[in-house]
């Protein structure tokens, strides 16, 4: 141990100096390489922050906006969405037959100058200049003619993308088209027109900023639905604990980050296009929305209590528990008593704690359920943070269906 | 003349001459900076030499200047070696100046705010040219220093050095290893990930423990029942405001009772009962200018250096998810340096464990040298404390150990396994499905069932015979609806298991390897078990993993698996609703005529029972790019 003892004070101050030299050596080596290590950490986390979305997006988005982003026909649009990033199925076809069309112009300018000069009684090209000109004429009628071709075919391309879309709208792909493009047209066109007008999402709803600012406020505040498109959607909730939703902002960033990344840049197809649900699909057997959809419960606990005894409303614990696990996902929080009181046991904790409560005095075991789902911010089991569980649960099912979960949480000894 | 009313610069110049003016100019400003030593003076020491001057002059700046006035102005030849200080108690200086400096700089780019408190330290990594140094250090230096004044604690006892009349030194280095430990602890909430939020939470809860005033101070701590804004800035103001002036205070009281009574000599160098850390004879002193001086220069400069070298190879400070009071992780501990009393607490009640016991173990430490009073210092006279010592430094390693969550944390065996493998990155661990190479990750269906018995089959074949077994006896098709209500896409689900490519992904194979392992692990809990990982493309650059494990339900009751009298577990059988039946066979109807059901137990086709198949599942998304813990 003495030996890390230096005894000679050379030696010491040798050996220190050769320390600070080598701290300078060291921090200086780490100081040229930050700008690469601080590169590689964005991207790094980027990658965690798009990880973290993409568990937000599963478990809260995926139920309206489908889970890959397709879309659920009936409730929400797609986000995985050609259109949304800005991609035009006809933009390639349009730029290029805008491209040839200017060159051909400037073609045609010059052909009509050189037989301007060729036919020049006043002062006539020499022999030679004759020559000349014959030949760069030659030339450019052939490049003129290879412009020709490019339009046309680019134009047919166009045609046949148009005509899919078009198709696909005829066979009821978008069944909510005529609403949503808004247009008095009688033309075949319309998907054209609809183009024209509306290149991205953003230019159709209006929005000046960009995509990034887009998805992030909405995810922020929500939007109202838009009843002529989605029946069967309330409209998208705040999401923001700033607006009184669950999440934080760094969760809004994550799912932004999620969302975004679903962009092609360039990549994007009519494909892609085809396969999501922006304008409202027909529902799962094919038909359209004809009836007005059954009116959600609401969040009046006495008066869907009325509404049950009334028209001898009856839930089945059967159907209950797929709403329960799948339609809804409350097993996602209600699984293991970590984030939000376990499944398990509801009906035996409801009876033998909560309603022994001052607060649930006179309640019936129904009543608490309902109001526990409809109004969920009105009484938080102790341990558990109040403004997690979403409370427009009342708003998203009907009767039957609030009245199937309660039936199957009453199962829940 | 000068028009001042003193010889001026010029006079002096006038007078002597330029150079020597010069010269002499500056060997006084070096003398009234130095508090003492002219140009000449600090050559002869930096040289070895002895002073030319008299009286000496290398004394002067300890009784003129204020920097060195906390310093001896020599000490004693036996406490200059390695033994019996170890440097520990000038380390433990060294490390509050160190923590005080980085510090300082990343205070430059930190606002204790819970919206902006993790962005900051995004900010400090992605955005800060050695931002990321800055915080190694800071966070490492933390550590150091609270093993050092802990290890300088008990060296102090091993040496007897608290004995009269260190009595009082002795309590003010406990106070200041308390002060520490809080400064370590308040510092760990800071970057407001989830590491910060949990250990600080579990830390915090153990003062609720405290009967009467417990809620007050867990309260006043917080500012409001959960850690939130307010706490962040209580916190924040203990670790930069309250704690580091408490500190330095300490730290002069320290300092200024090491003068007045001297460095300890080792204990055989003195008599028993004896103090003559004060009495240096002439020959045995070792001047701090130049000896310790250099010495000390020295060493700041190795532990620097040795500091930066690991900061720059060997530790990075941990940067988790974003705190969220909604996701608990599993298996959350406290810092290390609380991690006995997180083992004690497993003892039993809380408040004796978490509470009495760190107060009455503290307690003991600040009466030890009013308690041990016999004269000797020396290590054959002191069997019992030095018994005691090695006691102390047992059971905090044993509490420490069970501190941990291995130890005595019940959690079913499924809910383990598939923890093990995806949980959230924490303690610098990632779950072990990350450690699969994006590139292997080669979308389909794998099952451990692959890796179990059926020998001299191909890989094929086995497959093969797994597909036609789950797929008749419906636990595949269990396993996709566990699937789709986890939220994978119809459109991903897998049609059939794939055999496991261990050529073009051997690491995917070791892991699916150590996942059969850990299943095995579970005979009894998880009989006729088998595991599988689903893999399926979510984004561009982005694959989800779904680990799933599928089993023969079996009775457990509080945390125990239920046996019978033979000792075989007791096994949850799969039941039908199915028609009453009467003696004679017709099915019975109730009032209205329907026909009454009951549940019974399903038989297979030999009429043995059909165990209830159970199937548990969590997953990961793992992005080409992300990286934890780099």
């Amino acid at each position: 141990m003495n030996l890390l003892v230096i005894r000679s004070i050379e030696s010491r101050i040798l050996t220190g100096i050769t320390m600070f030299v080598g701290i300078m050596i060291l921090v200086g080596w780490v100081a040229i390489n930050e700008e690469a290590r601080m590169q590689a950490f964005v991207r790094q986390h980027t990658g965690r922050s798009i990880e973290r979305g993409a568990e937000l997006y599963a478990s809260l988005c995926s139920e309206c906006h489908g889970e890959e982003g397709h879309g659920a026909g009936d409730r929400a649009p797609g986000l995985n969405n050609p259109h949304l990033f800005g991609f035009d199925p006809v933009g390639e076809q349009t730029a290029a037959i805008t491209t040839a069309t200017r060159t051909l112009v400037r073609f045609t300018e010059d052909t009509d100058s050189l037989l301007a000069e060729f036919t020049d009684a006043d002062n006539p090209p020499d022999a030679e200049r004759q020559d000349e000109i014959l030949a760069q004429l030659e030339e450019l009628e052939a490049q003129i003619s290879e412009q020709q071709t490019l339009i046309e075919t680019a134009v047919a391309e166009r045609a046949a993308t148009l005509e899919t879309l078009d198709t696909a709208v005829d066979n009821g792909l978008f069944p909510l088209w005529d609403s949503v493009v808004d247009i008095e047209t009688t033309s075949d066109n319309e998907v054209e027109v609809f183009f024209n007008n509306n290149g991205t999402r953003l230019a159709q709803v209006g929005w000046a900023g960009d995509l990034q600012g887009y998805v992030v406020t909405t995810l922020i505040h929500g939007r109202p639905g838009s009843a002529r498109v989605y029946p069967n959607s309330t409209g998208m909730a705040a999401w923001s604990q700033t607006a009184g939703g669950p999440l934080r902002q760094d969760q809004i960033e994550d799912l932004a980050a999620y969302i975004i990344n679903w962009d092609k840049g360039a990549n994007w197809t009519t494909e892609d296009f085809l396969a999501v649900a922006q304008y409202g699909k027909p529902l799962a057997d094919g038909s359209l929305p004809s009836e007005p959809p059954p009116p959600p419960a609401g969040d009046n606990v006495a008066g869907i209590l009325a509404r049950w005894a009334e028209m001898e409303i009856v839930g089945s614990p059967a159907t209950g528990e797929l709403l329960y696990d799948a339609e809804f996902g409350c097993t996602d929080c209600h699984t293991n008593g970590a984030s939000a009181p376990d499944t398990v046991g509801t009906a035996t904790r409801v009876r033998t704690e909560r309603l022994t409560l001052p607060q649930f005095a006179g309640y019936t075991v129904e009543q608490y359920l309902v109001e526990s789902i409809t109004r969920p911010g009105d009484y938080v089991v102790d341990g558990y943070s109040s403004g997690l569980m979403p409370s427009n649960f009342g708003a998203r099912m009907t009767d039957q269906q609030l009245a199937d979960i309660v039936a199957f949480l009453l199962t829940q000894e | 003349m000068s028009i001042l009313p003193f010889p001026s610069f010029l006079d002096d110049v006038k007078e002597k001459g330029f150079k020597k003016a010069v010269f002499e100019g500056i060997d006084d400003s070096v003398e009234r900076l130095t508090a003492g030593l002219n140009v000449q003076d600090l050559r002869e020491a930096f040289r070895g030499e002895t002073p030319s001057r008299r009286p000496n002059p290398r004394l002067t700046p300890h009784a003129d200047g204020f920097w060195l006035h906390m310093r001896p102005s020599y000490f004693n030849r036996d406490v200059t070696g390695m033994y019996p200080s170890f440097r520990l108690g000038w380390l433990s200086t060294y490390f509050v100046f160190f923590e005080t400096i980085t510090g300082i700089l990343l205070m430059l780019w930190y606002t204790p705010s819970p919206e902006i408190a993790y962005g900051d330290m995004l900010t400090i990594l992605s955005n800060v040219p050695l931002g990321q140094l800055m915080r190694d250090m800071h966070r490492l230096g933390a550590e150091f220093m609270v093993a050092v004044v802990a290890l300088h604690m008990m060296r102090t006892w091993i040496t007897g050095s608290y004995k009269k009349p260190r009595q009082f030194t002795w309590f003010s280095g406990l106070l200041l290893l308390v002060i520490t430990g809080f400064l370590s602890f308040s510092g760990y909430l800071l970057p407001w990930d989830q590491l910060a939020l949990w250990a600080v939470t579990i830390g915090a809860s153990m003062a609720e423990a405290t009967p009467v005033v417990g809620d007050q101070v867990n309260l006043l701590l917080r500012g409001a029942p959960e850690l939130g804004a307010n706490g962040l800035l209580r916190f924040y103001l203990l670790h930069v405001l309250a704690l580091p002036a408490l500190l330095f205070v300490m730290t002069g009281v320290h300092y200024y009772k090491v003068i007045i009574h001297g460095h300890s000599l080792p204990p055989q160098k003195e008599n028993i009962g004896e103090d003559s850390a004060k009495r240096v004879p002439l020959d045995k002193r070792v001047y701090f200018i130049p000896d310790v001086l250099t010495n000390e220069m020295m060493w700041l400069g190795a532990v620097t250096f040795i500091i930066t070298v690991l900061c720059i190879w060997f530790y990075h400070a941990p940067l988790e998810n974003h705190a969220d009071p909604q996701v608990t992780p599993l298996g959350t501990t406290a810092p290390w340096y609380f991690l006995w009393i997180q083992g004690a607490l497993k003892l039993g009640d809380k408040f004796f464990w978490g509470v009495a016991f760190p107060t009455i173990a503290l307690g003991a430490l600040a009466l030890l040298p009013y308690l041990d009073v016999t004269p000797s210092r020396r290590f054959a006279h002191r069997r019992v404390m030095l018994t005691l010592a090695m006691l102390l430094v047992s059971v905090t390693t044993i509490l420490s150990y069970m501190g941990l969550a291995k130890f005595a944390v019940q959690t079913s065996a499924e809910t383990e396994i598939v923890h093990e493998l995806t949980f959230e990155p924490a303690h610098s661990k990632v779950g072990i499905g990350r450690t699969i190479p994006f590139d292997q990750m080669i979308v389909g269906a794998y099952t451990t069932a692959q890796l179990h018995g059926r020998e001299g089959m191909s890989a094929a074949d086995i497959i093969a015979e797994i597909n036609a077994e789950t797929q008749a006896n419906g636990q595949f098709a269990q396993m996709l609806d566990e699937l789709k209500n986890q939220h994978v896409s119809a459109n991903q689900l897998p049609l059939r298991f794939r055999a496991i490519p261990a050529d073009e992904a051997p690491k995917l194979m070791q892991v699916m390897q150590e996942f059969e392992h850990h299943l095995a692990q579970e005979p009894v809990e998880l009989p006729n078990v088998w595991g599988a990982l689903v893999i399926t493309d979510n984004q561009a650059g982005l694959k989800r993993l779904d680990w799933v494990v599928s089993w023969d339900t079996v009775q457990i009751e509080g945390g125990e698996v239920m046996t019978d009298d033979d000792g075989e577990p007791v096994m949850v059988y799969a039941t039908e609703e199915a028609p009453m039946l009467d003696e004679a066979g017709e099915p019975m109807l109730d009032d209205d005529g329907a026909p009454m059901m009951q549940e019974v137990t399903m038989m297979d086709d030999a009429g043995n029972p059909i165990p209830k198949r159970r199937i548990y599942s969590g997953h990961l998304f793992i992005h080409q790019e992300s990286a934890y813990f780099d």
